[in-house]
């Protein structure tokens, strides 16, 4: 199943996971990100309404007790008793009345002075508490002055507004007032959408709250001393967003409302449809590796097979056929691949004739630097070998004896001169035209070329013995080797071309192979000064000076040596 | 201790006075309940003589409904014609009680301690009275033109002994019936008979006084 890792395919399908991988990661944060930005929106803007709702239901709250307070003050009765002695436990007992019929939660009676009169509550409010609140009514101009604000009475948080209780002149406050208890707050959270709330002292402790204890307590705990931003706290496992409004209780304690909602909560149905691009994302993932996959084999077995195919051809098996058909670039790949093993197995072809009819290095220069009419002055030794008295055996032999015996003689001599590094240049008939220091040059060309033919001679010493067994005349053989200065290079027409040397030297060479039927000479072999001067003093050998000739179209003649190897020494 | 010395020497000079007219005197249980059979209280039952009007003897000290802890006690008290009533204030706190009734309207200003005067219920029918201060206080006077009558008590139940024998009307009433319940009846002498009588209440619809403040609260 997982393909190796340097492979084509695994490379591709590695490329294609990690791309769409890439992308789907990417697509699942951005709508995470969004969906918790979206998320947060919402709830800030909610947590916002709720706190202008919060606001507006204790400002109507306010106006409703306001407006009752105001009324209920002059009742007769009640102003007769402010009017009057002023009887703290009488006019408590009608503050309760009031209480009831205002649906209040609290009614106190408050002197013009800022003295209070007397409560419903058992425990007196603040001062403070009391005298701001009827000194800013007293500062309303209107005919019916008011005020509000919070206050604690018994460490519990009440809304409070003032009313005049006038007879007609203005006698005393009465103030009335309702909790911010936990009904309330429920109240309030259901008015809004599903916000919590939790009313929080000065002191951090929990005044109201629709949350269980522990979450409210970490909300009074965190609760800010100025806040009005959208703050995230940690309650239990999830985070809420909280936001915090000030309850203003003038100079006296003030108090908090934090508004705050989950945004675990929020989030829970984006998550879900996040969890659903996961799983979406996944297949999709699966489906690429898949069609990599597929995409990657098309693509690579074709290729394995090229390679497999170019070590078939490597083998040098030209005829097995490559079968990859294909319309697309790895086709026309194959199709190139075909031409190139035509090619290729046409120049074995052509390379297997050359090495039949030149020489190996000829036939490798050939190939090397192409079939050019170039040509080169350079130094070659140039060796003629000639069949002595070919004539005569011609006459006494059927053709094809002929022929069998004179390629089997060439086959020796070659063989012989192949050996020390001669290149035969061609046969003429029963001669043998042979070149050292051409094509290739060898420093030793000249020694070499002496060797070859104490070696040539040797080789026919041992054809002839061959030969009288099978009761066959001896073969004599004449060789003239010279060393000059000759124009090398492909000689011929473009149809038919040979790598040859031309120049006087390859004549003189001629002339010393033909010298050596002269019996006074009594050699096989004539060399030339010339030779022997580039072969320096070889070694096993004993040249004979056999004085100057005088060559055909050379001025100066030339001083030749008869070559034999040293007596006892054979080669 | 007083008034309730005062209350039984009233309730005991009510009975001397019609005790002697009664040559042959029989008596009625009656027993108040509602449709669902649960006995109701404070139902005030009285039997009316159909053949002449009686004669009636009111007390010579007046009944007395005095105001404690804010409410008024008893809730129901039923006199004859001619009875005063003295409304003394048990509390610390001042009371103002009035009556919009119509058979008797009266007001008796912010007063602590005895009633500065009593009042005379010479008409009969019903009279609510409450307190000008304190919502929930409320009571019930029902002043009857007949001497024979009785308060159901807490198990529905009301006695009327010594009632002369003839032919009378019965009459239930309660502060929550639409309008009383009457049947007319024979009562022999020496006679004793039990009348059920079933009423359907209207909802209570008395003003409840508030819990103490300061109750509540998260702590
Ligand atoms: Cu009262």
């Amino acid at each position: 199943m997982i393909p190796r890792l340097h492979s084509f395919g695994a490379k591709l399908l590695l490329l294609f996971v990690l791309v769409v991988a890439a992308a789907q990661f990417a697509t699942w944060f951005i709508v995470a990100r969004a969906n918790h930005a979206q998320a947060r929106d919402l709830i800030e803007r909610d947590l916002q309404a709720a706190a202008t709702a919060f606001a507006r239901v204790v400002e109507d709250r306010n106006a409703l007790l306001a407006a009752g307070a105001a009324t209920v003050a002059r009742d007769p009765v009640f102003i007769s008793l402010i009017a009057g002695e002023q009887d703290a436990a009488t006019i408590a007992s009608m503050l309760r009345s009031f209480q009831l019929r205002m649906a209040a939660d609290v009614a106190l009676a408050v002197g013009l002075d800022g003295r209070l009169l007397a409560s419903t509550h058992p425990a007196a409010p603040a001062d403070e508490i009391v005298r701001q609140l009827v000194e800013r009514a007293d500062q309303d101009p209107s005919p019916n002055p008011t005020a509000n604000g919070y206050g604690y009475i018994d460490g519990v948080l009440y809304s409070l507004v003032v009313a005049p209780a006038r007879g007609p002149d203005i006698l005393a406050w009465l103030v009335l007032g309702f909790r911010i208890d936990p009904p309330f707050a429920q109240r309030l959270k259901e008015q809004t959408s599903g916000i919590d709330l939790t009313f929080v002292d000065d002191r951090h402790h929990v005044l109201a709250t629709t949350l269980a204890e522990p979450a409210a307590r970490a909300v009074a705990a965190a609760s800010p001393a100025a806040p009005d931003r959208v703050r995230e706290l940690p309650i239990g496992d999830e985070t809420a967003l909280v936001l915090t409004r000030l309850l203003d209780g003038g100079a006296t304690r003030h108090a908090s409302l934090a508004l705050q909602y989950s945004l675990d909560e929020k989030l829970r149905p984006a998550r879900a449809t996040e969890r659903t691009l996961l799983v979406v994302a996944s297949g999709s993932l699966l489906v690429a590796m898949l069609l990599s996959r597929g995409f990657a084999r098309r693509l690579s077995r074709p290729i394995e097979q090229l390679a497999a195919h170019t070590r078939v051809i490597a083998a040098g098996d030209y005829e097995t056929p490559l079968t990859l058909r294909r319309s697309d670039e790895l086709g026309r790949l194959a199709e190139a691949f075909r031409t190139m093993t035509t090619g290729l197995a046409e120049r074995d072809r052509v390379r297997d004739l050359l090495d039949k009819n030149v020489s190996p290095e000829v036939a490798t220069q050939l190939l090397r630097e192409g079939a050019a009419l170039g040509g080169e002055e350079r130094e070659v030794t140039i060796l003629f070998a000639d069949l002595r008295g070919f004539t005569t055996l011609s006459e006494n032999l059927a053709p094809r004896e002929l022929l069998t015996l004179l390629n089997r003689y060439l086959e020796r001599m070659s063989a012989e001169i192949e050996r020390h590094g001669g290149v035969i240049d061609k046969f003429i008939g029963d001669a043998i035209m042979a070149l050292f220091g051409a094509p290739v040059t060898q420093s030793d060309a000249a020694s070499r070329a002496i060797a070859a033919a104490l070696a040539m001679e040797g080789a026919l010493a041992g054809l002839n013995r061959e030969l009288g067994a099978e009761g066959r005349p001896p073969l004599a053989i004449g060789i003239g080797i010279n060393t000059a200065r000759v124009v090398a290079g492909n000689i011929g027409s473009h149809r038919r071309l040979n790598y040859s040397v031309i120049g006087d030297g390859v004549n003189v060479a001629a002339r010393l192979q033909s010298l050596t039927r002269h019996p006074e000479h009594a050699t096989n072999i004539i060399a030339s000064a010339a030779t022997l001067a580039a072969a320096g003093a070889p070694a096993g050998i004993a040249p004979r000076p056999l004085g100057r000739v005088t060559v055909k179209g050379r001025a100066e003649p030339v001083e030749i040596f008869a070559i034999s190897p040293l007596s006892g020494v054979e080669v | 201790m007083k008034p309730v010395l005062l209350t039984a020497l009233a309730a005991l000079l009510c009975c001397a006075t019609t005790l002697p007219a009664a040559t042959a005197a029989g008596s009625v249980r009656v027993e108040v309940n509602d449709p669902k059979g649960a006995p109701v209280a404070d139902a005030v039952a009285s039997l009316m003589p159909l053949a002449a009007a009686p004669e009636l003897t009111p007390p010579a000290e007046p009944v007395q409904i005095s105001q404690q802890d804010e409410e008024f006690s008893p809730y129901v008290t039923a006199i004859v014609v001619g009875t005063r009533v003295d409304f003394p204030n048990r509390d610390k706190v001042q009371h103002h009680v009035y009556s919009l009734s119509k058979p008797k309207r009266f007001d008796i200003p912010l007063y602590k301690g005895e009633s500065p005067e009593s009042v005379l219920f010479d008409r009969p029918g019903v009279v609510t009275i409450g307190c000008n201060l304190h919502d929930w206080m409320s009571a019930h006077i029902v002043v009857l033109g007949t001497p024979y009558f009785a308060k159901s008590g807490s198990d529905g139940r009301a006695s009327l002994a010594t009632v002369p024998a003839g032919r009378y009307r019965l009459e239930v009433w309660h502060p929550r019936v639409a309008a009383p319940v009457t049947r007319e009846l024979d009562i022999a002498a020496s006679g004793t008979g039990t009348q059920v009588v079933s009423v359907t209440l209207r909802p209570d619809r008395r003003i409840r006084r508030a819990p103490e403040s300061g109750a509540g609260g998260y702590k």
